[in-house]
């Protein structure tokens, strides 16, 4: 009930600022446009490197939205304040994932299978890129909020955030942009699939943790 | 016990009685450890003399390791007791474990031009290195990037204890990642054991990297805990 009033907090406010998901999609385009002008015009070779550029483009902009879902909050001293209206600081975290990851999610269905046809991804690699997304997403969030909670009070110093973040992100990124079944022994696709899901589960429980104590070390 | 000698006086007053010898003991081994490793150890069969690179190259990346463990424990220790020397300690070990880490990518990349032929490859002994340099830099600017020090250590006990978590996540992630690109045939680590005679320069090596670090540790300790003294003496002048 608690994380359920906090999720629709979340969302009415993330609604009355949907510029953010259009600033959102329109970083995932051109990221994408500089990464291919970077890459060359040569179809085979944009093939090739096209999930791996999902990825880190998506890794980036998580980053950055990350700190707008919470800076504002921050800011206004609504943060402070749930802790004393009584709401868990394991709930605050979580709800707000759960509506960075609604938001985030939209844009990638509508945008990935149209910018798929440009690079000429088939359909097998298209579901299993989304499968990826839909499961991977939530644990880079999470690690994401950690990072920015942990820089919020930091003013001057935003480029310490990716700092911070990068190495954590090294495990998840290398299960999502590896295609080789070798590696996963016989059925790779669910295997892939119960890796990330095993990552969400670690990650889920040590975040919501050490969420609590920097929301507590915050409030202080 | 540990709570005993944790008070930053009597670390103080411990440390000073025991940093004479220390000092003598870091300088005898080192020197007898030059000693044994340039003279009184073979040189390979196969890599010939680079093989001496070796007596700096593994006590480092012991090191490097050992010290991100301790800032893990002191992490624990500042954030389940509060404890201010834990949090001082952080702030003391992670730029000499941060130095340790950089000389042993650099020494191992001198190593290996001459034995792999190339000065770098993605193998997951050297990623998983880097990564744990990155690890100490989050650490050390995280714990610097704060007007209020005690905030800075706060977060920085947190993010050295997730890391300690992620440490053998990456090691094996990346492991599995590199055998994807290329065969893992570059380790030579795990090829013969090592010969007695090649043991024990490594080993006194190692002993005097211990107690340098030691030293180090007591030194930068020291100066934290005066400093934090000068700091406080100050506001209250100003108060």
């Amino acid at each position: 009930m608690n994380t359920l009033t906090l999720i629709k907090r979340e969302i009415k406010l993330s609604m009355r600022n949907l510029g953010l998901i259009l600033s959102y999609s329109s970083f995932f385009v051109l990221s994408l446009l500089i990464f291919t002008f970077g890459v060359g015009p040569d179809i085979k070779q944009l093939n090739t490197v096209y999930i791996p550029i999902i990825w880190i483009i998506m890794l980036f902009a998580i980053i950055l939205v990350s700190d707008n879902f919470l800076l504002s909050d921050f800011q206004d001293g609504s943060l402070k304040e749930l802790q004393y209206l009584g709401y868990s600081e394991e709930s605050v975290i979580l709800s707000k994932t759960v509506v960075m990851y609604l938001i985030l999610i939209i844009p990638h269905f509508l945008l990935i299978p149209v910018f798929s046809i440009f690079y000429n991804i088939g359909f097998n690699d298209l579901f299993q890129l989304s499968l990826d997304i839909i499961i991977g997403m939530p644990s880079l969030i999470l690690i994401s909020l950690i990072a920015s909670l942990l820089t919020i009070q930091i003013k001057r110093n935003k480029v310490l955030q990716f700092i911070v973040i990068m190495p954590f992100y090294v495990p998840i990124i290398i299960f999502t942009t590896s295609n080789n079944d070798e590696i996963f022994y016989g059925s790779f696709e669910l295997n892939k699939i119960l890796i990330l899901i095993g990552f969400f589960l670690i990650t889920l429980p040590i975040t919501l943790l050490l969420g609590k104590l920097i929301l507590t070390e915050i409030n202080k | 016990m540990i709570f005993k000698f944790a008070n930053p006086n009597k670390f103080l007053k411990i440390s000073e009685f025991l940093f004479p010898y220390f000092n003598f003991f870091f300088l005898i081994s080192f020197i007898y450890g030059l000693y044994l490793s340039f003279f009184n150890s073979p040189p390979d069969y196969l890599q010939g003399e680079t093989v001496r690179i070796m007596y700096i190259h593994v006590p480092c990346a012991w090191f490097s390791l050992m010290l991100y463990s301790s800032i893990a424990i002191c992490g624990f220790f500042s954030l389940i007791f509060r404890h201010t020397l834990a949090d001082i300690a952080i702030r003391a070990i992670a730029p000499l474990g941060a130095s340790f880490t950089i000389a042993t990518l650099i020494t191992g990349s001198i190593w290996g031009k001459p034995t792999w032929g190339t000065w770098w490859v993605w193998d997951a002994r050297l990623t998983s290195e880097l990564v744990l340099l990155f690890l100490y830099v989050g650490i050390i600017s995280l714990s610097n990037a704060f007007d209020n020090k005690s905030k800075g250590d706060k977060y920085a006990a947190i993010l050295s204890l997730v890391g300690i978590i992620n440490l053998p996540v990456i090691k094996w992630s990346v492991d599995w990642w590199n055998t994807l690109h290329q065969p893992a045939s570059i380790s030579k680590f795990s090829s013969p054991s090592i010969d007695t005679d090649m043991l024990s320069p490594l080993f006194v090596m190692t002993l005097s990297f211990l107690f340098l670090s030691l030293n180090i540790i007591i030194i930068r300790i020291k100066s934290e805990i005066l400093q934090r003294k000068i700091d406080i003496l100050n506001s209250s002048k100003i108060n």
